[in-house]
C-alpha cells in the first residue's frame, strides 16, 4: 500500500525574518527519496507522485501529500505544540507558589519571580499562529527579560499554496484537522491527479512571527513569505503480480507440500 | 525562606544544531550517512555543509550551541542519544524539554578553534536499543579557520 | 461461492525494521473467507478457499508515512524444486542471467537441431526472482504489482499449501523480512 507523503519544509527563521525571504532560508524534504524524489534537504527538491492506474485506465493509487513546516533553532515540532501552552501555566502555578510565600515588601524576590514569569506578548489582528500568549526561549524555558533576543520562533504556518500546480488542477490542496497532537490538530494536504503526467511548480505561502517592542509592550508580527517547490508526476500500469501481465492462475507447486 | 537561586537568563539564542533524520530510510539500509541532514543557525555567519552529515559549524569561543533533532516521519522515534566531542573544545550536556522526554544537548564553546575539529553525533531510531552513529562526521571550525 | 477472497497484510513496519523480524506482533494477517479460515490476526493465518475463486493479498500499514509492500508470494514445494538441467544453453554460457520464473526464449543453431529449453508452465513453477516493480522513472515501485490469481483446481483438499511472504518496507540491505508460516487450504 502506497505511504502517504510527508513533505517538510525547514526555514531558518531567523535569517527568513532578517532577510525577508526564505531565498536559501529554506530546507525542503520528503520520504519518496526511495522512489525518485530529487534535492532532498535542499531549497530545490522535487517530490515524486507515483501514479497508478488499472488496464481498464482508471486511477488506482489515491496519492495524499501532507505538508509539515517546522522551524531551524526553535523548540522542534516533535515537543507537541500544546506543550507551550502547558509550560505556559506551569511557570504561572509556580509563580503563584512564590507570591503565597513572598514576605512583603520583598523587592529582589519579587522581581525573580516576575522574571520566572516570564513576559507576555500580544498576537496582532492578522497573525494566523497559534502560539500561546507567553514566550519561551530555544530550550522551552520561558523568557525573562531578554525575551526579545531570546524568544522561540513559532512553527512557521502555511497559509496557502497556490502555483500552476493548482490552477491546472494536480493537487486540491487544504487545511485539515488531525487527531495528531504533534502538528497541533491541522495541517496542510492534498490529494494528486496522477493522470497527467508531468513537473508542476507550487507556491507556499508561509507565515513566520517576529516578536516586536512597541509601546513598552511585547507584540508578535506575523510577517508573510513565500517559496517554491516542485512535483513529478508519472503514472504507469499496475500489472499482476504473479504473470507480470493479466490475471491467471496462482503458481501452487505440482506436488502439495507435505503437512 | 531561604533565598532561591536566581534562574540564570542567556542574553541570546543558542547556535542550534539541527539534525534531519530518515528513520525508516535508515533503518532498511543499515545507513544512516545518506538519511542525515544537518543545519544550523550560523549561515549568515560562514557555517557550509548543509544538508549533508559532515556540517561545518562557525564557532566562536562562548558561543552556547544547542543540538536537536527532527525526525522525517513525525511518528518514528528518533532522539539524539550522545555527542562524543574534545571536552576541551566543549562539554556537552544532555536535557530534556521541559516536563517531555524530547532530549537536546547543550554546550558552551570554551575557546576559539585554530583549526577545525570533528565530533560525533549519535541516535536512536524506531525501538532498536543500540545508537546508531554516522560515519561522517561534523565539524566546529573557528573564526579563522580558512575553507579549503 | 464467494468469488473474491482478501487477505489484508498488516504490518508495523518500524517495529519490523527495529526487531529484523515480521515476528512478535510486527504482522498480522486476516482475510475475509466464509469457509472457516483459521489463526486470523497472526503470521499463522489459513485461509480455506475453494478452486475458482480469486485470491487476493493487500498489504496496509500501521503507520500511513512508511511504506509497506509485498516483495513476493513463493508458494512453497513438498521438496526443493528441481533444478533444470544444464543444457547447451548459449545464454547461460555467456553468463547472462535468465529471468527466474519465466520459460526462456527458444534456442535456434544454423544447420542444427533447433535447441530449446524445458518448457516450464509459470503457473507451476514457485517464483523466486519476484515480478519487475521498475516504473517509467526507473525507480522500483512495488505499489504497482496486483497480487492476485486464481485457485486452481489441481489443488488438493484438506492440505495446507503454505507460501514464503516476503515484504518490502522502504530499499535498502534489512528493508526485506519474510515468513514461511500461512497457508491457503481447499475446503
Amino acid at each position: 500500500m502506497a505511504q502517504q507523503h510527508g513533505i517538510i519544509v525547514l526555514v531558518d527563521v531567523n535569517n527568513a525574518l532578517k532577510e525577508r525571504s526564505l531565498d536559501g532560508n529554506a530546507y525542503w524534504f520528503d520520504n519518496m527519496k526511495f522512489l525518485g524524489s530529487t534535492g532532498e534537504g535542499t531549497e530545490k527538491l522535487t517530490t515524486i507522485v507515483p501514479g497508478a492506474y488499472f488496464l481498464d485506465g482508471s486511477q488506482a493509487t489515491e496519492q495524499v501529500l501532507n505538508w509539515l513546516p517546522a522551524a531551524l533553532g526553535s523548540v522542534p515540532p516533535t515537543v507537541p505544540r500544546n506543550y507551550l501552552a502547558e509550560q505556559a501555566r506551569h511557570t504561572d502555578q509556580e509563580a503563584l507558589q512564590g507570591i503565597a510565600e513572598l514576605a512583603p515588601a520583598d523587592e529582589a524576590e519579587l522581581g525573580r519571580i516576575r522574571e520566572q514569569a516570564g513576559r507576555r506578548a500580544r498576537r496582532s489582528h492578522s497573525s494566523r499562529s497559534l502560539v500561546t500568549s507567553k514566550v519561551l526561549d530555544a530550550t522551552g524555558q520561558v523568557a525573562g527579560a531578554n525575551a526579545a533576543d531570546t524568544y522561540n520562533y513559532p512553527t512557521p504556518v502555511i497559509t496557502d499554496i497556490t502555483g500552476p500546480a493548482v490552477t491546472e488542477k494536480i493537487i486540491y490542496p487544504a487545511q485539515y484537522g488531525s487527531p495528531d497532537m504533534t502538528y497541533d490538530g491541522w495541517y496542510w494536504a492534498a490529494t494528486v491527479d496522477t493522470s497527467r503526467p508531468g513537473v508542476y511548480a507550487y507556491t507556499m505561502h508561509i507565515q513566520l512571527h517576529e516578536l516586536v517592542s512597541r509601546d513598552d509592550e511585547l507584540v508578535w508580527e506575523p510577517v508573510d513569505l513565500t517559496c517554491e517547490s516542485y512535483l513529478k508526476v508519472i503514472t504507469d500500469p499496475k500489472r499482476n503480480a504473479f504473470t507480470g501481465a493479466g490475471l491467471g492462475v496462482l503458481p501452487l507447486p505440482a506436488f502439495p507440500p507435505i503437512s | 525562606m531561604p533565598p532561591r537561586p536566581k534562574p540564570t537568563q542567556p542574553a541570546a539564542r543558542p547556535l542550534t544544531i539541527t539534525a534531519v533524520v530518515d528513520p525508516v530510510a535508515a533503518l532498511a539500509s543499515g545507513n544512516l550517512d545518506e538519511n542525515l541532514y544537518l543545519y544550523d543557525t550560523n549561515r549568515t555567519v560562514g557555517s557550509t555543509g548543509f544538508g549533508t552529515p559532515e556540517l561545518r559549524t562557525r564557532v566562536r569561543k562562548g558561543d552556547v550551541l544547542l543540538w536537536n533533532v527532527i525526525p522525517l516521519e513525525c511518528e518514528t522515534f528518533v532522539a539524539l542519544a550522545d555527542i562524543d566531542i574534545d571536552r576541551r573544545v566543549a562539554d556537552p550536556v544532555r536535557k530534556v524539554y521541559p516536563g517531555t522526554d524530547i532530549v537536546f544537548f547543550t554546550a558552551t564553546v570554551k575557546r576559539d578553534l585554530t583549526g577545525p575539529i570533528g565530533y560525533r553525533l549519535s541516535f536512536l531510531l524506531g525501538g532498536v536499543a543500540e545508537p546508531f552513529t554516522p560515519e561522517a562526521s561534523p565539524l566546529l571550525v573557528g573564526p579563522d579557520t580558512k575553507e579549503s | 461461492m464467494k468469488p473474491k477472497i482478501s487477505i489484508v497484510v498488516l504490518v508495523d513496519a518500524v517495529g519490523a525494521l527495529s526487531d529484523r523480524t515480521l515476528h512478535d506482533g510486527n504482522l498480522s494477517l486476516v482475510d475475509d473467507s466464509p469457509l472457516g479460515s483459521r489463526n486470523l490476526g497472526t503470521t499463522d493465518l489459513v485461509t480455506a478457499v475453494v478452486p475458482g475463486q480469486v485470491v487476493q493479498w493487500t498489504p496496509i500499514h500501521v503507520d500511513v508515512q512508511t511504506p509497506v509492500e509485498i516483495q513476493n508470494i513463493e508458494f512453497l514445494g513438498a521438496a526443493p524444486a528441481p533444478v533444470p538441467p544444464p543444457l547447451a544453453a548459449p545464454a547461460a554460457e555467456e553468463g547472462a542471467a535468465v529471468e527466474p520464473g519465466y520459460a526462456a526464449e527458444p534456442v535456434y543453431e544454423a544447420d542444427g537441431p533447433v535447441l530449446t529449453l524445458p518448457d516450464f508452465p509459470a503457473a507451476a513453477e514457485p517464483w523466486t526472482g519476484g515480478p519487475s516493480a521498475l516504473a517509467s522513472n526507473g525507480f522500483e515501485n512495488h505499489d504497482l504489482l496486483v497480487w492476485e490469481g486464481i485457485v486452481p483446481v489441481t489443488m488438493v483438499p484438506g492440505v495446507p499449501y503454505r507460501y514464503r511472504l516476503s515484504i518490502k518496507l522502504h530499499e535498502g540491505a534489512n528493508s526485506v523480512l519474510s515468513i514461511e508460516s500461512p497457508a491457503l487450504l481447499r475446503v
